[in-house]
């Protein structure tokens, strides 16, 4: 049951992603809502839910995306899996370390999709989109994981007011 | 339980590099992502259907708030208008007045003054009217007050700056007056009714009518001759008494009245000719 419910989320997230969320973009950037959902599951279920999630959301990603199918499940794949070894660690729950970390996956992500794109020959500069998307994005993720933070905080408070 | 979570690592990164291969080798995104993608596109078009939905009425909801703000500022304009009219209306009325009262000061061959009414009593025992001019204006016991329309009644109290008008209505005023037309004499008084009587009619050659005007005698020294009282609207006839007396309709409306001259001057000549002559 606990799997569905992660399924749908990360489904719905990269469903999300590449609807609602593609017009919601600042200055042509838009948050990696998929990739915010995979470090939010591998926070809280580890790392193989974290690096099945990735790879499901990163999948989806990838087939709605038109790019190559694999590079986002792979990438996402590896960050949801490292960010969930990463629980116990590093005081990992503290939300102050989540959304720096956050940031620090986003911008490792990108720079792994990088790479291995860059094995199949892709384009564009690396400062380029280090500059334009890769940073900027980081810096959106962190800003939305932080709501997001704040938003489970909060639901978890109301919920053990009204358990107990 | 350490080999698992690794065994998915590996898994991942297995299919990963395996689609990515076939595709490479193959070109396309291959069997698996035509899957993804035929699985995908109906729920991305029913979230985009509800998207645009929620924009829509996002939209209307913003529209809707900017017209109901907007009308709020137009109803509150509209009552700010209103009032602005309503005073353009009583500023136009109280120039026309002022500007009758004007004409008719400049006309009179006697002094007066103006005033502008400040309260009325108008309970039944006593009918009056308080203006702002008082003792420093020159202004007397037993002073007319008059309006374009004629006689309003005259000054029985004195203050500094005010001074109260006993109206012609008055159940204690009395006004030596005679019917224009027909010159019979007598006597004009109010009652406890509000109505307005001419008394004292001789029963001998009184041919008076209903729509006769009655205007002030000028008999004594108090009311100049010739100011319109009231129209005759009824005779009554006692019959075998020496007198008999008609109802008028007073010449002024005494519950409009706003602004009034008081006359402080004297003068012997007729001033009707000054007054509306008609029924």
């Amino acid at each position: 049951m606990l799997r569905l419910l992660v399924l749908l989320v990360i489904v719905g997230g990269g469903v999300l992603q590449s609807t609602v969320v593609a017009v919601a973009g600042v200055a042509g950037i838009t948050p990696d809502i998929p990739l915010i959902l995979t470090v939010l599951i591998a926070l809280r279920y580890g790392p193989e839910s974290g690096c099945l999630a990735g790879f499901v959301a990163g999948l989806l990603q990838d087939a709605t995306g038109g790019g190559l199918v694999g590079v986002q499940a792979l990438t996402k794949g590896l960050a949801g899996f490292g960010m969930g070894l990463l629980v116990g660690r590093f005081w990992v729950s503290n939300p102050l370390v989540q959304v720096p970390g956050l940031v620090l996956l986003s911008i490792s992500e990108g720079l792994g999709r990088f790479l291995l794109l860059q094995m199949f020959h892709y384009p564009a500069a690396f400062g380029d989109l280090m500059l334009h998307v890769i940073l900027p994005q980081a810096l959106y993720n962190g800003l939305i994981g932080t709501l997001c933070i704040l938003a489970e905080a909060s639901f978890e408070l109301v919920r053990r007011r009204t358990w107990r | 339980m350490r080999v698992g979570r690794y065994g998915i690592l590996l898994a991942v990164l297995l299919v990963s590099l395996l689609l990515l291969t076939v595709q490479t080798r193959g070109g396309g995104t291959g069997r698996a992502g035509e899957l993804v993608t035929i699985a995908v596109t109906p729920v991305q078009s029913l979230l985009v259907r509800i998207h645009r939905g929620g924009l829509n009425f996002w939209a209307n909801y913003v529209d809707w708030k900017s017209v109901r703000r907007d009308n709020a500022a137009l109803h509150e304009e509209n009552e700010h208008l209103r009032v602005q009219a309503m005073q353009a209306g009583e500023t136009r009325e109280e120039n026309a007045r002022l500007r009758r009262l004007l004409v008719l000061k400049d006309r009179l061959p006697l002094a007066t003054v103006a005033g502008e009414v400040i309260g009325r009593e108008a309970g039944g025992w006593v009918r009056s009217l308080t203006v702002n001019r008082g003792r420093g204006d020159g202004i007397a016991q037993q002073t007319p007050v008059i309006v374009p329309d004629g006689l309003v009644g005259r000054v029985v109290q004195v203050h500094r700056g005010a001074a109260v008008i006993q109206l012609l209505n008055d159940p204690a005023s009395t006004v030596g007056a005679v019917v224009q037309r027909t010159r019979t004499a007598g006597l004009v008084e109010g009652d406890a009714g509000g109505t307005v009587r001419f008394k004292f009619m001789a029963r001998d050659g009184a041919s008076v009518a209903p729509g006769d005007l009655v205007v002030t005698s000028g008999l004594g020294t108090l009311f100049p001759k010739g100011l319109p009282v009231g129209r005759v609207i009824k005779i009554e006839d006692k019959g075998s008494a020496l007198f008999h007396f008609a109802v008028l309709a007073p010449a002024v409306d005494f519950s409009r009245v706003e602004e009034v001259l008081l006359v402080t001057g004297q003068t012997t000549q007729d001033v009707a000719t000054l007054f509306p002559s008609e029924g």
